[in-house]
């Protein structure tokens, strides 16, 4: 006899992680990342980066987006519910952002100054600010597993993004693009605390709701995740870019090599993230008794 | 729906006819049939079989981003192969995990490597079962609309019943109409004690089981106590 272990223990979801739903998580995090580079390239005016942050949302989410649906073909149908479907919702606001960038693109590089220019910034920022949250929204309405379910996420994914748009931006800087790299830097040091802050606060969050979600947590500071948890998120994601950051910030200069080594680790650090939190929702076992074991034969 | 689970036999009756009636792939089922060792010291084996709850206020017709999930008049929840896109929202949305999602490696048809059967090539015609779709139970709703044609009664006439409902051998399982206060399964849900599922969700499942075994996981003494003994999170499925 078949023992389905997923209605009496808690059981992590897998369909948007393993297999072909690693290319979900890429494209989660390519949405985060995206839009919190244009958010942040707007505040420098980089022209680069808004390019940059407009690849990686339509070449590099687009794509991983679509290889991951079972339909690719019938993609367009996503868009027909968005009044209850945060996924439909989300589709919407990558179209809107790729069209509206690619208006505001053409516009800063040809007639630069021009009110539209100003117009489709605008409608491109908020498009880009939806991207960087929606994915937030899409686990935060799934009422079965706790450690998504909860408000925090959509701010935990903005900040994340931001600071991965800040991390990049530091990137563009070095490289010559028009972005102040002392400003960039800063914003760095700032959100690199404030996100290792809020993650702490949303795992303690998630352990005390309920046991579901207190499991989901345990999975990821001891149990398999525990190598992606520790390693990618805390010491690449935060402990290596936190020394790169106070490191400029005293000695006043370093490398640029350990500058994008330290954006490096936080890149990997926000993928460890994404990682961690869909690889470790779980689901409440369907039938919970105490004492009930499954049956062996 | 009632399922009884102090008739259920464990004979798997309820899994072959839904197979054969939706011509299912080798690799899925949409009922399910689950064991757990209850009682100590001397533990007796209880079987518990699940399916699409049909919940009224279903979480995957409230995601489902093209409108493929979608409920009829009479509260069962379908889906429509030719809208559905294979996003898997409605597999991650469901509480109760009774949706499947249709890939290339569970329809290896019965002699992987050979051809169809001409049983397989006829089953296709009827139940496409489309690949990279997601699929669940829909109370054999085509059994339902044809006796429904015919005049007949659903959970009264047989052709008009779910193929499972009618298969079982241990009559464990009751259909009807759960607004009709004199239907069979509402005298059964009332007198017996019938309960749904998490209704802690708000989903309103529209399967109700008998029994006194399931527990409800929404206390705070079984979620503290089944969180002590939880196993490390695994699932195969």
């Amino acid at each position: 006899m078949e023992i389905h272990e997923w209605m009496i223990k808690y059981t992590r979801q897998t369909e948007w992680i393993d297999r072909r739903g690693i290319f979900l998580w890429i494209a989660f995090y390519a949405g985060g990342l995206g839009g919190g580079l244009y958010l942040v390239s707007l505040y420098f005016n980089s022209l680069w980066g808004m390019f940059i942050s407009w690849l990686i949302i339509a070449v590099l989410k687009g794509s991983t987006h679509l290889i991951y649906l079972g339909k690719p073909l019938r993609a367009w149908r996503i868009v027909t519910r968005p009044g209850s479907s945060w996924l439909a919702r989300g589709l919407i606001f990558v179209l809107s952002f790729v069209v509206f960038g690619a208006v505001q693109l053409a516009f800063s590089y040809w007639l630069p100054g021009n009110p539209g220019e100003v117009v489709f910034k605008i409608l491109a920022g908020i498009m880009a600010f939806a991207v960087t949250v929606y994915t937030g929204f899409v686990l935060n309405t799934v009422k079965g597993m706790p450690f998504w379910n909860s408000p925090l996420l959509p701010v935990l994914f903005v900040l994340c993004g931001i600071l991965g748009g800040f991390g990049l931006s530091v990137v563009i800087a070095l490289n010559g693009g028009s972005v102040d790299i002392a400003a960039a830097e800063t914003g760095s040091r700032w959100l690199l605390i404030i996100n290792a802050l809020f993650i702490a606060i949303y795992l303690w969050r998630a352990s005390i709701r309920e046991a579901t979600g207190k499991q989901s947590v345990m999975e990821q500071m001891r149990g398999n995740l525990a190598p992606v948890f520790w390693i990618g998120i805390v010491i690449l994601g935060i402990i290596i870019p936190v020394i790169v950051a106070f490191s400029s910030y005293f000695a006043g200069e370093v490398s640029s090599g350990l500058l994008v080594t330290g954006v490096a680790c936080e890149i990997v650090g926000g993928l460890a993230l994404r990682y961690c939190v869909l690889k470790a929702g779980a689901y409440k076992p369907l039938v919970a008794r105490a004492g009930q074991q499954p049956a062996v034969q | 729906m009632v399922i009884d689970l102090t008739k259920c036999v464990r004979c798997y009756a309820c899994i072959a006819a839904c197979r054969i009636e939706h011509f299912l792939p080798m690799g899925m089922s949409w009922p399910r049939l689950m064991a757990l060792e209850t009682g100590d010291p001397e533990p007796t084996v209880s079987t518990y079989s699940v399916r699409c709850n049909q919940c009224q206020e279903a979480p995957c017709i409230e995601v489902c981003p093209t409108g493929a999930t979608q409920q009829r008049e009479d509260g069962i929840v379908w889906v429509d192969q030719d809208k559905c896109v294979g996003c898997r929202y409605c597999i991650i949305a469901c509480p109760y995990q009774n949706r499947i999602f249709l890939s290339r490696d569970k329809d290896t048809g019965f002699f992987p490597g050979k051809d169809k059967t001409d049983f397989e090539k006829a089953g296709k015609k009827l139940y496409a079962h489309e690949i990279g779709t997601t699929e669940k139970c829909n109370f054999c709703a085509e059994r339902i609309d044809a006796g429904l044609a015919k005049g007949l009664k659903p959970g009264v006439d047989r052709e008009a019943t779910p193929a499972c409902v009618n298969t079982c051998p241990a009559r464990a399982l009751t259909f009807g109409d759960l607004n009709d206060p004199d239907s069979e399964i509402s005298k059964l849900i009332r007198e017996k004690g019938g309960f749904q599922l998490h209704p802690e969700y708000g989903t309103d499942p529209s399967i109700y089981f008998i029994d006194g075994k399931i527990g409800y996981s929404d206390t705070p003494e079984t979620e503290k106590q089944t969180g002590e003994k939880a196993d490390r999170i695994a699932v195969e499925r």
